[in-house]
């Protein structure tokens, strides 16, 4: 004879089944509560996120962004063969010098053995860069023995950095010297 | 040189438009305010795309490794445009050196950032029979395999095939890290997400090139509209040149193409 | 995140920039061995509860407190891991279907409910007993546990039966589902060569249920040491007759897989064999072949095909337990970090040091793996694992 019991034969399995029941409903409430608002509506991602790709800041502005407050500049740089160097890559990006039609800082320039550095990036023979058709490379110092300067010269006491060769043509011009055509 | 600064003081915004109307021949002038800078529009058009998509053009990437002088311009504007922390390489340079036994040699210092300033060490210079410089980038996969592991949707495909990262859900599982072949995804530590190269997606939707593409001195990189018959890019991937995409037996379908792509290139 | 000194140093040749810092360290090296040792804890549960092996009555209740310890913690290293862990939910919010790693919110969610479920089931007679021979909390605490109800007529008990056969059925799936989709998390990646394969899920699983009778073992047998109780010896043969039949099955998977690459010998063995013989000789084919899978192999066909005297199996089950647990962490090293050593250039190779203190680091690993044990002795003291410390022992109809 079994003893009485104040619960029944299925109380807790009856009770189990209505907790799992209500944490599943709930579980679908609060997840309809914080899914981003249209997410799936292109693909499986949040739709807003494609905005806050755009929104994000451009901070290189080109070289046609710096040219309207520095002309001067303008005039050699795009007149010589450096016209396809980006400013923003020996300056930095505008983004750190404009902000809201501010200046917010200046923009560093480079100094001595910086300028050396920065142009063998793209001119230095020694690391075998390109075949010459493409580009210029010479190999220090043995460019600094050939054009017999002191082999302590940084490249923009020759070179303007901005038009290379300008100061070498008006050097030439100054000592009378004819340049042959597609020499070096 | 005073009267230029203090006519630029009193109405920048007018000013810069003056002086660009008439510098900028022929193209529509700008006006693209960018973080309120105003640049002239280098892809035409774009601002009229309102919708979330871009419709009207089919864009193409094209990497030309005959050109590359691996100066590095690429990676440095790179990382200025989007404060890319140190270690981490949304895009960078490799270089290969062949000697004359057909040993490949190839690294990439700090990804090319600082250029490459010294030869390597560990080659008899006089061996070298070939040197190129490869620059990496996102492939901007067609059927990207990052897309498909992701367990949030957190990175994603748009309509115009650009594969771009929700910075707002990412959990930085590293999952998509792992799925890609090609290694341009980190984990972004600044902001502890995922993180890759999007072909500038923001300057490309104003108007304006991959920064990469503008900065390259050597025309490198280049980055053009498909739909539009005259351009450089339409011309390249029509023509019987030898195009190749990386590692294309892994089945995701890039959309990096690659003029002059050596077999010694992963 | 590592400094930048670290990330510039590979191993040999050359690896891309990205790939100098390993994304997936300790703690993924310790999850799939937790939720590996929780699908082998449940097997051997089940084979008492569902294949009524009679021999393993003695674990069978302790084996599923064992796995909820486990389980308990399963998510502690993911959640240490992740770059956001306050958004970890958002993968059960907006799971990606076609993500494999999507599927671990609702697997785990699901196998917890069954686990749990089973255990209250299974100690529902005990805890009506226990509750009214204890007061206060402990009290209130099986009145919970009972979901207030203090049936236990052969009815009750009877349907109790069948649930309780239901569930520890229909564990054994899930049990397979919770460690096979962890393989195929690894499995599905075709960027990876060590990883992509079709055998990851059966090898993930067959290891996990090595781990899992190999870690009831030592368990048991250390506990019942603490007590000074004696150990029920055919319990133990029966254990590590499983064991061998479960490791033959794993070992010569992962033989298999590493074969038939070596065999075709197609693109990528290359790197793999550059890997093996290379940054993996030592934790793969010394520890992990080697020491750690024949010797043990050996060692369990000898107790097997031999009826071996009692101290023989007293000494050699812990032994062969430990080091097949051992073979097992070597085994989700040796996959999870080895994958990574290799860089996706194809032609160089990182190093991975783990550090004490990072975030991920060798300290986090071992509290976390030493927290379950300590919950599993919490657990003791609520779900009496033993039947000579049940009140009503040989009364119920469950185990």
């Amino acid at each position: 004879m079994e003893p009485n019991y104040r619960s029944k034969y299925n109380t807790h399995v009856i009770r189990i089944v209505i907790i799992l029941v209500v944490l599943a409903v709930v579980s679908l409430g609060v997840r309809a509560m914080i899914v981003p608002k249209d997410f799936g509506k292109y693909g499986h991602y949040r739709p807003g996120a494609i905005q806050d790709e755009m929104d994000r800041e451009i901070r290189n502005g080109t070289n046609a962004s710096c040219l309207p407050c520095h002309p001067y500049i303008k005039e050699m740089h795009f007149s010589g063969v450096h016209k396809t160097v980006s400013c923003e890559f020996c300056h930095g990006p505008v983004a750190d010098h404009i902000k809201d039609d501010q200046v917010i800082a200046k923009l560093p320039k480079k100094q001595g053995q910086e300028i050396k550095t920065l142009c063998l990036r793209c001119h230095n023979q020694i690391i075998r860069a390109r075949p010459k058709e493409s580009i210029k490379m010479v190999a220090m110092p043995k460019h600094l023995e050939d054009k017999k300067v002191r082999l302590d010269h940084t490249c923009d006491q020759c070179h303007n950095v901005h038009a290379p060769l300008m100061w070498v043509k008006q050097a030439k011009a100054m000592m009378g010297v004819v340049e042959e055509e597609n020499k070096q | 040189m005073k009267d230029i600064q203090a006519e630029i003081s009193k109405d920048r915004r007018a000013f810069i438009k003056k002086v660009l109307g008439g510098t900028i021949a022929g193209s529509l002038f700008l006006v693209i305010p960018a973080g309120a800078m105003d640049i002239p529009e280098q892809i035409a058009g774009m601002l009229e795309e309102d919708g979330p998509f871009i419709t009207k053009k089919k864009f193409a990437f094209i990497v030309d490794i005959t050109r590359c002088i691996g100066c590095g311009s690429c990676c440095v504007a790179d990382k200025n445009e989007y404060n890319v922390p140190d270690g981490n390489y949304r895009t960078w340079v490799e270089r290969y050196v062949i000697d004359v036994d057909d040993n490949v040699y190839v690294d990439s210092p700090n990804g090319g950032l600082d250029g490459y300033q010294v030869p390597r060490e560990d080659v008899v210079q006089d061996t070298i029979r070939d040197t190129f410089f490869v620059p990496k980038l996102c492939n901007m996969c067609e059927k990207p395999s990052c897309v498909q592991v992701c367990p949030v949707g957190a990175t994603y495909q748009t309509d115009d095939g650009f594969v771009l990262i929700d910075e707002k859900r990412c959990v930085a599982c590293s999952y998509c890290v792992q799925a890609c072949p090609y290694s341009v995804r980190f984990i972004n530590p600044v902001t502890k997400t995922a993180d890759k190269c999007t072909w500038c997606y923001h300057r490309v939707r104003k108007g304006l090139l991959p920064a990469c593409v503008e900065v390259c001195p050597v025309k490198a990189r280049l980055f053009g509209d498909l739909n539009d018959r005259e351009s450089e890019v339409y011309k390249i991937l029509h023509q019987p040149h030898v195009i190749s995409v990386l590692k294309p037996g892994m089945g995701n379908k890039p959309s990096l193409h690659y003029v002059g792509l050596r077999r010694e290139v992963v | 995140m590592h400094g930048l000194a670290e990330t510039a140093s590979t191993a040999a040749g050359y690896a891309f920039p990205n790939d100098l810092h390993i994304h997936w360290s300790l703690m993924i090296v310790l999850y799939p061995y937790i939720t590996g040792i929780v699908a082998g804890a449940f097997i051997v549960s089940s084979l008492y509860h569902v294949f009524h092996i009679k021999a393993l009555k003695p674990i069978a209740r302790f084996s599923l407190v064992f796995a909820l310890a486990f389980l308990a913690c399963a998510t502690l290293p993911l959640l240490n891991h992740l770059g956001h862990p306050e958004r970890a939910l958002s993968m059960m919010i907006t799971p990606n279907p076609t993500s494999a790693m999507a599927g671990f919110g609702f697997i785990y969610s699901a196998y917890a409910i069954v686990l749990i479920m089973e255990i209250l089931f299974i100690y529902r007679p005990t805890m009506v007993a226990l509750k009214d021979m204890s007061t206060g909390f402990m009290q209130k605490l099986y009145n919970i546990l009972t979901i207030g109800s203090d049936n236990v007529s052969s009815r009750a008990l009877a349907l109790d039966h069948k649930i309780i056969s239901f569930l520890a059925g229909i564990g054994i799936p899930m049990a397979c589902i919770l460690h096979g989709y962890v393989g195929f998390i690894f499995g599905g990646v075709k960027a990876n060569p060590l990883w992509a394969s079709p055998l990851m899920p059966v090898i993930f699983l067959l290891s996990a249920c090595v781990s899992g009778i190999a870690g009831i073992i030592v368990t048991y047998m250390i506990i019942m040491k603490a007590k000074g109780r004696e150990v029920d010896l055919e319990c133990i043969r029966t254990c590590i007759k499983y064991l061998w039949g479960f490791f033959i099955l794993d070992f010569v998977l992962e033989m298999l897989e590493i074969f038939a690459h070596a065999y075709t010998a197609t693109h990528h063995w290359h790197t793999l064999h550059a890997l093996y013989s290379g940054p993996l000789y030592v934790s793969y084919v010394v520890l992990q072949v080697i020491i750690f899978s024949v010797i043990p192999f050996l060692l369990l066909t000898w107790m097997n095909l031999f009826r071996l005297g009692d101290t023989l199996v007293r000494l050699f089950a812990p032994l062969v337990s430990l080091m097949i647990l051992f073979q097992v962490l070597l085994m989700r090293w040796n996959v999870v970090i080895g994958g990574q050593l290799m860089s996706k250039s194809e032609k160089g190779a990182v190093y991975f040091h783990p550090e004490w203190l990072e975030k991920e680091g060798i300290i986090p690993a071992i509290i976390i793996m030493v927290l379950p044990l300590v919950i599993l002795f919490v657990l003791s003291k609520i779900f009496p694992f033993w039947q000579e410390d049940d009140p009503v022992a040989g009364k119920s109809t469950a185990g």
